[in-house]
């Protein structure tokens, strides 16, 4: 399928399916950069949803924490998110074992830098709370720069000729110059275009669970503050949980294997949980609660002439900042298309590597994580690290390695290598084993001295 | 919109986010209310732009390791979102247009200097004209000099004020979404 080179010459065709982060991301990106260049591009994004309505049908599913790293990057862009987008901001994270809490700042700056929302316009059943979606935010960015929205789903792509050609229910809608995958995994597009596009292969993934508990937004803000709530409490069948503060409501998210209602609600019911809720708070018979799907891998070859695919349905960032990676993933296959040409040859060479090295970036994510859920069901040395950890947070003005290891693999601020290098110093791990050894001999000291 | 919802830090009026002088290579993204720029000397201060949100400042650190070249103070409350230097130097290693933005303001920046420059030099020459077809008039005393340097001086002070104005106007427009 090599062929002549294709390039997108002035008034050419895009036609994006997915109006999610990167769909959004890819249209505002190609759009100033052609109008930086002189050209005009005849740009559609194909949503089927409407963002604008509460519940799942309006809602992209996710947690919803837009991390340091792309709070920074937007308003770099020029792309500052609003009050009415932004639920929280969030300024710590706590991690709560069996063992007890830390609160963990950034060492780096002491500010709200991270930002909670709602990717719909709030959970079912929240009428008129004045939460503006964030997806629906972007997608009005995207239209400030001149890309057209249509609400249909698009069922069959077809190439005809050189060209691919969109259809919805039976009807052609438009043939395209180029096409932007932007569908994410959720929908099961995806699935479509491995048999059209030769070599593609959906991401892997697994099943989460997602939840919104309404517990007004007082509440809320003085049980939970400014802080996103990390609990790795050994409850069978769950890796952590995440609460995420949100206004009136906390959003729950949990990831282990195969998570179902009753875990959410065993979570909810457990001790170091009840302690945030309302006394007599009782798990509401029909609570909003979904199962969306996390990608934890790469798709395998994300791009064929004239189609590159962006966000969750290429490649993102293990566990973390999703949104951050469609931010990367489309404006890279943006500024390929424009600056290189739509060629097969072309996305190989200039936009793959983005893939890529989010892939690589991503084993080292893997290591992290498994490290860190070994060293959560390993008593001694979680109690050891986060007691370094605190005595780290009582004075932030000094080095905080092992605090800073914590809040970059959480917050998404670093990349994994980068964390890796870290973990890797030899002071580290000294320092760690030193205090894994020493806790147990100081214990056993002070309970004689009491004696 | 509730306090809740506001990105970066808050500052009350008149506190300093940036002091000339410091070193200090933070950026900042203004995310509500309005700063001021100000350059003091001999105990009085000169504001030279006045910026509100979506406007960058501190970003001249990111190309230089100079102290800051001025102060910026708060005007009434003003969130503000930092910029992690090191961080944003990785994601600019990465994808280097993110540096775009900040030379195209800093390019606007200079536009706007050499307009002011121009302008203050016209002014100049303007008084230094009138000084001289003073000084060419016979029975001139100092006395009967007074009314005449007052009026020029409230005309200089007019005129930085309108340049000052025009400045912050031009910020104001600087906002790209
Ligand atoms: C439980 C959970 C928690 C998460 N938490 C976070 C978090 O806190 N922070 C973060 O940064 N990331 C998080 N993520 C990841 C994040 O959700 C994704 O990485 C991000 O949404 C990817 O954006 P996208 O645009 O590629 O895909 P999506 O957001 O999935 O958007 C795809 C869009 O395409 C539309 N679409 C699909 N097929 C079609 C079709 N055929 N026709 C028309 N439209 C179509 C869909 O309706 C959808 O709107 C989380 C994910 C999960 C599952």
């Amino acid at each position: 399928m090599g062929g002549a080179k294709v390039t997108l010459h002035d008034g050419a065709r895009v036609a994006i399916i997915g109006g999610g982060p990167a769909g959004s991301f890819f249209g505002i990106f190609a759009s100033k950069l052609a109008r930086d260049m002189g050209k005009a591009l005849d740009l559609t994004i194909y949503e089927r949803k409407s963002f604008v309505t509460h519940g799942a049908s309006g809602c992209n599913m996710c947690a919803g924490v837009v991390s340091e790293s792309l709070v920074q990057t937007l308003a770099l862009e020029g792309i500052n998110l609003p009050p009415t987008v932004v639920q929280c901001g969030i300024e710590s994270y706590y991690f709560h074992t069996l063992d007890g809490s830390i609160e963990i700042k950034s060492s780096r700056l002491s500010q709200r830098g991270i930002a909670t929302v709602f990717r719909g316009s709030g959970p079912a059943g929240s009428v008129a709370k004045g939460i503006q979606s964030f997806d629906d935010f972007l997608l009005q960015k995207a239209i400030e720069h001149g890309a057209c929205v249509k609400r249909s789903f698009i069922d069959r792509v077809c190439m005809e000729g050189d060209k691919p050609e969109l259809y919805s229910g039976g009807n052609m809608l438009q043939d395209c110059d180029l096409l932007v995958g932007a569908f994410g995994i959720k929908a099961g597009t995806g699935k479509m275009y491995e048999d059209i596009i030769p070599g593609y292969k959906v991401p892997p993934t697994v099943k989460t669970a997602q939840s919104e508990i309404e517990l007004g937004s007082d509440w809320v803000a003085h049980r939970f503050g400014h802080s996103i709530h990390i609990f790795l409490l050994r409850i069978p069948g769950i890796k952590f949980a995440s609460v995420i503060p949100k206004g009136d409501y906390i959003t729950i998210s949990v990831l282990g294997k195969d998570p179902k209602a009753d875990h959410i609600k065993a979570f909810l019911n457990h001790d170091a949980m009840k302690k945030f809720l309302p006394s007599g708070f009782k798990v509401p018979e029909k609570f909003c609660h979904c199962f969306p799907k996390i990608s934890v891998g790469a798709a395998r070859k994300p791009f064929a002439r004239r189609t590159a695919f962006v966000g969750d349905a290429s490649s993102t960032r293990l566990y973390k900042d999703g949104i951050g990676s469609a931010y990367i993933t489309a404006k890279a296959a943006a500024h390929t298309a424009l600056l290189h040409g739509i060629g097969e040859k072309d996305f190989r060479e200039y936009y793959f590597p983005t893939c890529k090295s989010l892939n690589r970036d991503n084993l080292f994510g893997q290591f992290l994580f498994a490290a860190n859920h070994l060293m959560s069901v390993v008593s001694p040395i979680s109690r050891s690290y986060f007691n370094i950890v605190r005595c780290e947070q009582k004075s932030l003005q000094k080095n905080t390695p092992y605090s800073d290891i914590l809040w970059d693999m959480f917050t998404g601020s670093r990349c994994y290598k980068d964390i890796f290098m870290r973990t890797l110093h030899p002071w580290w791990i000294i320092y760690l084993l030193g205090a894994v050894v020493i806790y147990p001999f100081k214990k056993a000291v002070f309970s004689f001295i009491n004696r | 919109m509730s306090e809740d919802s506001l990105l970066g830090r808050l500052y009350k009026d008149d506190e300093i986010i940036v002091e000339e002088g410091t070193q200090s290579r933070t950026m900042y993204v203004i995310q509500g209310g309005k700063v001021k720029v100000v350059k003091s000397a001999k105990g009085s201060e000169t504001v030279l732009a006045l910026l509100g949100a979506g406007d960058i400042f501190g970003e001249m650190s990111l190309f230089d390791a100079s102290p800051r070249s001025a102060t910026i103070k708060a005007v009434g409350e003003a969130r503000v979102l930092a910029i992690e230097y090191e961080g944003l130097l990785k994601r600019i290693k990465m994808d280097p247009t993110l540096a775009l933005r900040i030379i195209k303001q800093m390019c606007q920046r200079i536009r706007d200097l050499n307009g002011r420059l121009i302008s203050a030099q016209r002014t100049m020459h303007h008084t230094s004209d009138t000084l001289l077809q003073l000084k060419k008039a016979e029975d001139v005393r100092i006395k009967d000099l007074e009314p005449k340097i007052i009026t020029i001086v409230t005309q200089l002070q007019e005129k930085l004020h309108a340049i000052t104005e025009q400045y912050v106007h031009q910020g104001e427009s600087l906002h790209e979404y």
